[in-house]
């Protein structure tokens, strides 16, 4: 059953690199949620920004709290950065159907690229098994805070990251060394791949799976006004035709069944140089 | 509710001789077919539910992006995607029918052979208390021109369904004209039970870093509380050119949204991107009216249709 919390706020700090992490007492929700799951919050009561923003979440904390990390993107996080701990905000979910966690036999091979992070951290917490963790971004300062990989390396994954100036790790994308370890793996049947990050990214992952014959779940981002639904705004073109709504049947979907089409990678790169990169 | 044990709050209305719990319905597209929303809401408790739109045939909608927020308000692409008449009978109906509420049944087609088509089969359904008929689709056996910002088209539609059921037939006019009470006149001419206004104004936004419209469809319908205040003038237009009822909405959040649309003339209000905020929208309505009114010491919620001093 979904509900609609008030959930009050525990922490809220900055954690490095343009990220917040918003800790939220929420204990009905939190005992629910499962890694690919996600909230919808809202950031004011007010008319503007109308709609709630949806959050994937990063971690549950003692059965009791949400934790979710985010990047000022737009009117609605440049908002949530002013709330305060002791405040409270309205969190619908959670929200659509998670990953089904691996058994101990497979080896999770996670992607993450844009803000979708969070929910592959959560996954990685609680996969039980050591898995791979590809990260991507920007540059150096566009990474996940410097805290939170060192605790995945530390605790629950190996951690490849890729930067496209160099600036930390490879320099490419996250796709890109992804690439390179599979091609130097033998055999592949023990790998899953579990993605979330843009579409286009995500339509890559997906062909580099296809390629080397892995299982592969990506988890999708898009833009909704509900997250119950009813406004079809997620809807995914599916293969075998018609749509599916992230938020419902989604986010996460085994990639052979979605259509991905004709998709545009876009790098940093090329929008500063006004060109893009057909992929 | 009673006041001081005495005065009963009288909030039914009878709509185009549609039952109505309490004037507070769903405005379609926003409330799927209300089994989405049966965690939040006891569809009991409603006036009645107008479900998505459908059509003959099922329709996929356009590519995604679909949806954009804009400044109180949001655009929609959706592209009317539905399962069809068929499974909307089949299946929708079947959870529908399990409610005591007024079901509304928001109908469309890309021609008017479609149109008459879906009213056929949805004639002897049981439970369907009225249809709602999307006029603002485009005719594509007549080059594309838009049902419902033509006059005489809107007219022959609106008559050749009519002429095709037995259930009540609410015209939902589209804003996006120079004069909508020439389309209500048209829609009472044609023998509509009722009128529903406004469907979404036409917009667009664009993203100005990649030069490329937000929404794949170009342009998208507008909603939301930016739309209210036009949506209550043509409200009050229509309610003074035309003797039919009316469905008011267009952006209502509260209670008090919902009275400017009743005492501007409408007998029912339906609740459309509001229930995407917050999905318990429709029944804090509900609470708000009753308040208001034994705030203002009204018994009967008929008593402030179309009651705005302006003339």
């Amino acid at each position: 059953m979904i509900k609609l919390h008030k959930a009050t706020i525990i922490s809220h700090n900055a954690a490095g690199r343009g990220y917040y992490r918003l800790v939220l007492k929420a204990p009905e929700a939190a005992a629910a949620a499962v890694p690919g799951q996600f909230i919808m919050l809202r950031v004011t009561e007010n008319r503007d920004p109308l709609l709630a923003r949806p959050f994937g979440i990063s971690s549950v904390i003692a059965r009791r709290s949400i934790e979710i990390f985010y990047r000022v993107v737009g009117r609605g996080t440049e908002l949530l950065t002013g709330m305060k701990a002791g405040q409270a905000l309205s969190l619908l979910g959670p929200l659509g159907k998670g990953f089904v966690l691996p058994g101990n036999d497979i080896t999770p091979v996670l992607i993450a690229g844009g803000s979708g992070f969070p929910p592959l951290h959560f996954f990685s917490l609680h996969a039980g098994v050591r898995a791979h963790f590809f990260v991507g971004a920007r540059d150096k300062a566009c990474l996940p805070p410097a805290r939170v990989l060192t605790n995945l390396k530390a605790n629950t994954a190996k951690v490849h990251i890729a930067t496209e100036d160099g600036s930390m790790g490879r320099q490419g994308m996250s796709t890109d060394i992804l690439n390179d370890f599979l091609a130097k793996m033998g055999k592949k049947n023990h790998l899953v791949i579990y993605a979330c990050g843009p579409r286009a990214m995500l339509a890559e992952v997906s062909r580099i799976a296809a390629e080397h014959s892995i299982t592969c779940y990506v988890s999708t981002e898009e833009r909704m006004a509900c997250g119950l639904g009813a406004c079809m705004g997620c809807s995914i073109p599916m293969k075998a035709g018609g749509f599916k709504r992230a938020c419902k049947e989604g986010p996460v979907f085994d990639s052979r069944d979605i259509e991905w089409g004709e998709q545009v990678m876009v790098t940093t790169r090329s929008l500063t140089h006004g060109g893009i990169k057909k992929n | 509710m009673r006041i001081n044990n005495k005065t009963k709050i009288d909030l039914t209305i009878d709509f185009a001789g549609i039952k109505l719990k309490n004037p507070v319905l769903t405005a379609s597209g926003t409330f799927g077919y209300g089994e989405e929303f049966a965690d939040f809401v006891d569809l009991n408790k409603l006036g009645g539910v107008i479900v998505k739109g459908v059509s003959l045939k099922p329709i996929k909608g356009n590519p995604p992006p679909r949806i954009w927020e804009t400044p109180s308000g949001m655009l929609n692409a959706i592209g009317l995607e539905n399962p069809g008449v068929d499974v909307f009978i089949r299946e929708k109906m079947v959870y529908l029918r399990k409610f005591d509420t007024a079901v509304i049944v928001n109908v469309f087609g890309y021609s008017l052979e479609e149109y008459v088509g879906v009213v056929e089969r949805l004639d002897d359904v049981p439970g369907v208390s009225g249809l709602e008929v999307n006029i603002s689709c485009p005719n594509v056996k007549a080059g594309g021109i838009v049902f419902g910002t033509n006059v005489s088209a809107a007219y022959e539609l609106l008559s050749a369904v009519r002429k095709a059921t037995k259930l009540p037939v609410i015209a939902k006019l589209s804003p996006n004209v120079t004069d909508i009470t020439e389309f209500a006149k048209a829609a009472r001419d044609a023998g509509c039970d009722g009128l529903s206004l406004i469907n979404t104004l036409i917009g667009m936004a664009i993203d100005v870093r990649c030069r490329k419209p937000r929404l794949a469809n170009y342009t998208g319908g507008l909603s939301g509380p930016a739309i209210r205040p036009v949506a209550v003038r043509m409200v009050w237009q229509v309610a003074k050119s035309v003797p039919l009822p009316i469905i008011g909405m267009g952006g209502i959040v509260t209670g008090e949204d919902a009275l400017e649309f009743m005492l501007a003339g409408a007998s029912a209000i339906a609740v459309g991107t509001a229930n995407f905020i917050n999905p318990r929208s429709t029944l804090d309505i509900i609470s708000n009216l009753e308040q208001f009114m034994v705030e203002q010491g009204v018994n009967d919620i008929k008593s402030l249709i179309g009651k705005v001093n302006a003339g």
